[in-house]
């Protein structure tokens, strides 16, 4: 708005050198008012509570309707719901601020200003100012999603085991991809080897997909963003045309990948959210966040912790890392439209195995699973070494590296390998 | 029917107060009945709004810190954009030489940081900063005055670079790259040194950084220049018409380049105080003040004081803001911008009927309108 102000000016200020003469009109843009109404539960909080207050720092707008921030503001709400708190007053929320060290640091203190309790961050970009405001601050609770910083009271980071759930739709693809005679496997992925949080992705995808399809490979483009809705749509196009791709999986914001399978034919994974709404010929499930898990755990633990500097120990340390387990990453209910027969079962048998803790994703052992022709399905274990592609990202060039991740056998690769520094594809992934 | 803008001789003052004080209600009506449908209710809105929710604030002396944080860099940014705007020189890349001039005072506070004492580095950014801001400015004034390009779409265009270097800077890890942190295996912008910080006077809980007294110490220095010096009245004569000052035996070429290089120091001056009162660098270090600069300047008819006192409100008016819409759920920050963009917006529209008037001519003679 003050873009488009001050570039009428600058315009106005060119036209007026000419004094008078030319019929000027000044033409302005409005930007369009917010509508919905965030849901205000009932008028009665829980006693002793009434103070309680909590506050959130949004990259984007708290009445969005979909999206990264309208899944974490969601997650919230629900949670401050089931806690029975009301989200109309004890609910403090800063939306659309900057990755700035600035803007985030005024947010803070506009929200311990008011008040708040405890104070969730959700872009990576406000870690450095949340924790320095959390040693300022040694009473108030704070609370970063994606970041790797904390301290021993009152700081801590949380995310999720988002690859389980991307094993999970593997499956559903793999399966696909065996029904369909075809081998090739596309990604749409915001980002590749730069990130962990993507890198675990797409590894964690296609060891799912070579579960059941061991000839499959997985086609990754990277858009160098992380929304881009109109590169989403063409680089799906390009993975189904040039590439041949009959099932398009994605780690990126928009439906517009599931909505470009859709077009062509072929099938596809969503993310984020259950995307079958958008594309529901073409999609099987999606890999998906329960938020509400960890915010419900994080402000019960805040409210009977008994004091700010208590709240990392109450959460079980500094680092919440929760996964299918804990019902904090997911897969979103299957087509039934369109996924291969058996899915059902196959993804049950192994969520089975990670649930109960038995097997891990990147560890030395690999599943085999087959579908039987009465539609149960077989889980085989095998021990094998967990290979990657023998490349590493580091320092942005491609470096070679010791292929075996893992030896045959071997205990899974280590949270903090996942959330940080994973720089590498597994086998059976290819950069398109 | 045809109609013309015409430019008017004078406006009363009185008369010129009243439209901004009307516009300002108006937007404020405006606002309030899209409150009212969002039902939220408009006066406890507002009042949290113009008090920056400081009443009933914890910690109030913050705010008002914060609100100085918002402030300083764009009343600099304004006062520096006046500089040129005096000489008709439309410099519309506040933008660009800040994101230089933070760059290159983050740069200093890297290499010098850790072998030089405080506040030798912190001057050495500003100085820096300025330099390397100055000469982006002048790259555009330099390509007028030796090619008659046209400044505004140059300064505009070179906004651009300058934003995607900055994003190329904190988006490429390599091991040249001293501003990301090396620990971090995702890209971000690593923090200075803690001394490399401009100190602030303790005043009970409040800290007064000492950027703000050097900004109004700033503001002075231009008001008397530009007042009172023979080269503030090079820029007067230029503004008015570049041909008396030929005439008048000025060189106004010189006049442009100096000029367009201490305007855009001057940007590169408040980059400097921005980088080194946060302590780190981001892509979102301009927070638009080169946008919201020029309106400034142009409210203030390049008056130095007067930018002083816009400056203040527009602050208050963003700070405002986003206060505001934090504590109530059915208002969104989205919402805040389309009230201030509506105040500005406004307050413009009653600044253009106070310089110009809209003359209606009819098919036979000519008739006045308002």
């Amino acid at each position: 708005m003050k873009k488009i102000l001050a570039m009428a000016l600058a315009l106005a200020m060119t036209v007026s050198m000419a004094a008078c003469g030319s019929s000027g009109s000044n033409s302005s843009a409005g930007s369009a008012g917010s509508a919905g109404s965030a849901g205000s539960a009932g008028d009665v909080s829980s006693e002793g509570n009434a103070d309680f207050k909590v506050g959130a720092i949004y990259i984007n707008s708290k009445s969005d309707t979909a999206g990264y921030t309208y899944a974490h503001n969601h997650g919230i709400t629900t949670a401050m719901e089931e806690l029975g708190l009301d989200t109309a007053t004890q609910l403090v929320i800063r939306d659309e601020v900057l990755e700035d060290y600035d803007a985030v640091a005024t947010a803070v203190d506009t929200l311990v200003g008011e008040g708040c309790n405890i104070i969730f961050g959700i872009s990576f970009g406000y870690m450095q100012a949340m924790n320095d405001k959390a040693a300022e601050y040694p009473d108030v609770m704070f609370s970063h999603a994606t970041g790797y910083m904390s301290n021993d009271t009152n700081f801590n980071n949380y995310f999720g085991r988002a690859y389980q759930a991307r094993y999970l739709a593997g499956i559903a693809a793999g399966l696909k991809s065996l029904e369909m005679g075809n081998n090739n496997v596309g990604y749409v992925a915001a980002y590749g080897r730069q990130y962990a949080e993507t890198a675990s992705g797409i590894n964690g995808f296609a060891l799912g997909v070579q579960a059941v399809n061991p000839d499959a490979v997985v086609y990754v483009k990277e858009l160098g963003n992380w929304a881009d809705e109109v590169n989403e749509s063409a680089f799906a196009k390009e993975l189904i045309e040039s590439y041949n791709c009959g099932v398009i999986s994605q780690h990126c914001d928009s439906a517009q990948p599931q909505i470009a399978a859709q077009d062509a034919g072929v099938f596809g994974c969503g993310y984020n959210s259950d995307m079958t709404a958008d594309a529901p010929n073409a999609h099987l499930t999606a890999a998906i966040w329960n938020w509400d898990v960890y915010y419900k755990t994080a402000i019960e633990a805040a409210m009977t912790c008994g004091g700010a500097e208590n709240f990392v120990t109450a959460m079980g340390g500094p680092a919440y890392y929760g996964g299918l387990k804990e019902n904090f990453v997911d897969v979103s209910p299957l087509n039934e439209a369109t996924v291969a027969q058996g899915t059902q079962a196959a993804i049950d048998a192994v969520r089975e195995l990670i649930v109960s803790g038995a097997w891990d994703v990147f560890s030395g052992v690999k599943l085999h699973v087959t579908v039987n022709e009465d539609g149960t399905a077989t889980v085989e274990q095998e021990e094998a070494p967990l290979l990657c592609d023998g490349q590493e990202l580091v320092d942005g060039a491609l470096v070679e590296r010791d292929a075996q991740v893992v030896e045959a056998g071997g205990p899974s690769v280590e949270d903090g390998v996942i959330t940080g520094t994973m720089n590498y594809f597994v086998e059976g992934v290819e950069d398109a | 029917m045809r109609f013309h803008v015409v430019k008017r001789d004078s406006c009363p003052l009185w008369k010129r107060l009243a439209l901004y004080v009307g516009a300002v209600a108006a937007a404020l009506v405006l606002g309030g009945l899209l409150l009212l449908a969002l039902g939220v209710n408009p006066v406890a809105y507002y009042s949290r709004m113009f008090t920056m929710g400081m009443v009933g604030n914890k910690i109030a002396y913050k705010s008002f810190e914060n609100y100085l944080k918002v402030f300083v860099p764009l009343v600099l940014t304004a006062v520096a954009l006046s500089l040129a705007f005096k000489m008709r020189f439309w410099n519309i890349g506040g933008e660009g030489q800040f994101i230089l001039g933070a760059v290159a005072a983050s740069a200093v506070a890297f290499q010098a940081g850790p072998v030089l004492p405080g506040a030798v580095t912190l001057l050495l950014m500003c100085l820096c900063a300025m330099l390397a801001a100055g000469l982006y400015g002048t790259l555009a004034a330099a390509l007028k005055v030796k090619f008659g390009t046209n400044e505004t779409l140059m300064t505009l265009m070179l906004n651009y670079i300058a934003l995607y270097f900055l994003t190329f800077l904190g988006e490429t890890k390599a091991t040249w790259n001293f501003f990301l942190d090396p620990t971090s295996a995702r890209p971000i912008f690593v923090s200075f040194a803690k001394t490399v910080s401009f100190p602030r006077i303790p005043m009970g809980k409040f800290g007064l950084n000492v950027c703000v007294l050097f900004t109004f110490a700033v503001g002075a220095l231009v008001f008397v220049y530009l007042r009172s010096t023979k080269q503030g009245y090079e820029i007067a004569v230029v503004g008015d018409s570049a041909g008396t000052a030929r005439y008048a035996g000025m060189k106004v070429n010189t006049i442009v380049l100096r000029t367009v290089f201490l305007s855009a120091c001057l940007i590169g001056l408040a980059a400097a105080f921005k980088v080194g009162t946060a302590g780190i660098l981001s892509t979102n270090i301009t927070d638009d003040v080169g946008w919201t600069g020029i309106i400034v300047a142009w409210l203030a008819q390049m008056n130095t004081a007067v930018i002083f006192l816009v400056s203040a409100l527009i602050a208050m008016l963003q700070y405002g803001s986003d206060v505001a819409a934090a504590t109530v759920s059915q208002v969104d920050s989205s919402f805040a911008n389309m009230l201030q963009g509506a105040i500005l917006f406004l307050v413009l529209a009653a600044d253009f009927s106070t310089r110009f008037r809209v003359v209606l001519e009819g098919k036979g003679g000519r008739k006045h309108g308002a």
